[in-house]
């Protein structure tokens, strides 16, 4: 599964949980189906998952990825967060079909009982919003950079030293955590009772992968002609994305290596307990 | 003078012979090691391969299919497999620490050679086995050489593996062994199995029984470096009595670990929802999937073993397995009908095996001596490992002919996996504590 969609499915799961007529929630993850027994939401993640014409399914239908196929009718809403929606000839949408994000094709003579969109706005799609929430985002953790290296210089040192000493150690923690906690919310998620919990940690997440991006640029930081430790730091930070931005240029490659880049700084956020320890690693005994 | 590495004849003569002998000995030096590691690794792997599949799968295939027996019959036959192997292993190790024979590279070659080969005359005759007389006779046998070949085999890593590469040849040994089972196209069928593994055993037998009884410099040579690295990594500076709490408390974790595994693993892989969309997928997808995953956890397991304390992993493992049988238990109880199961089931399932065969592969020969590693290797393996294994085999298919479903079953495994998650941590967490009570400078 796309590790990319897991907020979305979050975001899906605290969408299904708010409405009281849902009591059961089903995900497909992947594979190709046709729906024909079918009670509660569905949340289509990375799938590809078609509704017969013959047949009718209660719904609500949450697309997060993949692709859904309408061709017969659902009962209620189909909630469109990504992917592809396609509403064939003769299909019909009881409910809502809401847009919020990725490609639709809607044909002519389906019947929906009502559509809105939030993704149709003239912002979205538009190279520069895109341009200015990188910008935003990149002169954001610059900033906390700068006064992560004013305020706690040496934690910041200690995960750079681990990312830098030990980059294969902080990686595989970060892979194993990272694989680990990201299952383990997906699944609290669906419990619902859960789902805060799991918000929380997305979060948490969401800042250790932050800070260990920081600590990667307070690692180029310090190879830069600058005095002053903050301001390194923080043209660290801006150069490390615009790295990372050059790097999205590769195809594949590029993104493993913005990913082995966050995975290794996730690790070594945790192998120094946020910094407070610098990081060694067990001593082999001398042999001999 | 200058005498060649191989003990061979002397030689006098000039500076330019003596440099040559010398350039000759510096590379048969760096050689020879590097020969220790491929026979560690190929004996380790394709003994793990043969155990895991010939003889834990198809052992059960012969029985139920060839021989005709009810599963609770093969399961009793199973417990007494694990309970023979364990014995013979237990007299093994105890045999060869007693004699010196586990730091004595030569006769271990000698016991693997007999193991293999009575191994390789019991796959051939495998499925000509017709009668439960018969069965059970090839199930004595089959007992005999997996336990002689436990404490052998395992403790080739004094011999052959430096303590600090320890957890990485054990992560190779695991993905190996793993990988090839997820990747190779067959089904669980001992008349399958049978001629292949025939003729990959002839000559692996031919060739330890060559190096076993001819003498050969290399051989000496990876003979006597245990002398170097032979004390494990957690006996140093004070060795791990066997008979110390330390011990056994690793003893007892593992037995739980390959416990758990097996009693949830016979299940699932007998349920076809869930074994033909993963490990017997027609599709090379999904195999070559988990093939990858065994070896990117074993890999996981062993950057993990050499960077951190073992107890870490420990808890990881068992984290791991109570995630692992959450999802499975979930997904039964909410899969829509007729709906492939996911990947990530089978993902968490291999990352948890991956990690603790790593761990297991190293861990016994780390809190041991040439003088102890017979009996720690013949303990901890032959308890944690076989007897745990086969026990919950035995059990699990009980629970199959008992008719118990699959998600009740499922349901005891996963609360022994979840009782363990918790348990192991405060174990360690209260241990702490009392450390720290009783001697507070140990902060």
């Amino acid at each position: 599964m796309n590790l990319a969609l897991i907020p979305l499915l979050i975001a899906a799961l605290l969408m299904a949980s708010t409405d009281p007529n849902i009591e059961t929630v089903e995900l497909v993850l992947n594979g190709t189906h046709q729906i024909t027994e079918h009670r509660g939401a569905l949340v289509v993640a990375d799938a590809q998952v078609t509704v017969p014409s013959d047949e009718q399914v209660p719904g609500p239908i949450y697309v997060v990825g993949g692709e859904l196929v309408v061709a017969g009718r659902i009962s209620t809403d189909v909630i469109h967060l990504a992917g592809t929606v396609t509403v064939e000839s003769g299909a019909e949408i009881t409910g809502e079909l809401q847009h919020i994000g990725g490609s639709q094709q809607v044909s002519a003579s389906s019947q929906i009982g009502q559509r809105s969109s939030l993704g149709d706005s003239p912002a979205a799609g538009n190279p520069l919003v895109r341009i200015a929430s990188l910008v935003f985002l990149t002169l954001t953790l610059a900033g906390v950079g700068r006064s992560l290296a004013r305020r706690r210089i040496s934690a910041l040192h200690n995960v750079a030293g681990a990312i830098s000493s030990h980059p294969i150690i902080t990686f595989t923690v970060g892979t194993l955590l990272t694989l680990t906690f990201l299952s383990v919310f997906v699944f609290m998620a669906f419990t619902f009772i859960l789902l805060p919990v799991a918000i929380v940690g997305l979060l948490a997440g969401a800042v250790t992968v932050a800070y260990g991006f920081i600590a990667w640029g307070d690692l180029i930081g310090r190879r830069l002609p600058v005095h002053r430790q903050d301001l390194s730091t923080a043209i660290g930070v801006v150069l490390a994305v615009a790295a990372l931005q050059l790097l999205a240029l590769l195809p594949l490659i590029g993104d493993l290596i913005a990913l082995a880049v966050l995975l290794t700084g996730v690790g070594a956020v945790a192998v120094t307990y946020f910094g407070v320890a610098s990081f060694t690693p067990e001593l082999m005994p001398d042999e001999g | 003078m200058t005498r060649s590495p191989g003990g061979g004849g002397p030689h006098w003569g000039s500076g330019v012979i003596e440099a040559d002998v010398a350039l000759r000995r510096s590379r048969f030096f760096v050689g020879v090691p590097a020969l220790g590691y491929l026979i560690y690794v190929a004996v380790l792997s394709a003994g793990y391969y043969y155990n895991l599949t010939f003889v834990q799968l198809g052992l059960i295939d012969l029985g139920t299919r060839l021989v005709g027996m009810p599963e609770g019959q093969v399961s009793v036959a199973m417990a007494a497999l694990a309970l023979l192997a364990f014995v013979v292993a237990l007299v093994t190790g105890r045999v060869m620490d007693k004699r010196g024979w586990s730091s004595d590279l030569r006769v271990k070659f000698r016991i693997l050679f007999v193991v293999v080969a009575t191994q390789t005359v019991l796959t051939m005759v495998a499925p000509q086995v017709a009668t439960p007389r018969q069965f059970g006779l090839w199930v004595m046998f089959s007992a005999v050489g997996i336990g002689a070949g436990i404490p052998v085999t395992f403790s080739l890593m004094i011999d052959f593996i430096p303590i600090r590469h320890r957890g990485y040849v054990a992560a190779v040994v695991t993905g190996l062994a793993f990988s090839a089972a997820a990747l190779y196209p067959l089904e669980w069928r001992i008349d399958e199995f049978a001629p292949l593994m025939t003729l990959v055993m002839i000559p692996a037998a031919a060739a330890l029984g060559v190096i076993s009884f001819r003498r050969f410099a290399f051989v000496d040579e990876l003979a006597r470096q245990h002398e170097r690295f032979g004390i494990g990594r957690f006996c140093r500076p004070t060795p791990i009595a066997t008979a110390s709490l330390a011990f056994w408390m690793l003893v007892i974790v593992m037995f739980s670990v390959f416990f758990i595994d097996s009693l949830g693993s016979l299940r699932i892989i007998d349920t076809p929802a869930y074994i033909s969309t993963s490990w017997q997928s027609p599709s090379i997808g999904p195999r070559l999937f988990i093939a990858v995953a065994h070896v990117v956890g074993a890999a996981m397991a062993g950057v993990l073993y050499t960077s951190f304390g073992r107890r870490w992993l420990l808890v990881w493992i068992f984290g791991l397995f109570a995630f692992t049988h959450l999802l499975y238990t979930f997904h039964l109880g909410t899969s829509p009908a007729g709906m492939d199961p996911p990947l990530v089931l089978p993902l968490f399932y291999v990352l948890a095996v991956s990690f603790y065969t790593t761990l297991n592969f190293a861990l016994w020969p780390d809190l041991s001596t040439p003088s102890t590693v017979g009996t720690n290797t013949a303990l901890g393996v032959g308890i944690a490992g076989w007897l745990a294994s086969f026990l919950s085999t035995a059990l699990a298919l009980y629970s199959i002919s008992s008719g118990l479903s699959l998600l009740e079953h499922l349901r005891y495994v996963n609360a022994l996996a979840l009782l363990l998650a918790v348990a192991y941590p405060l174990v360690l967490y209260f241990r702490r504590m009392r450390t720290l009570a009783t001697n507070p400078e140990s902060t």
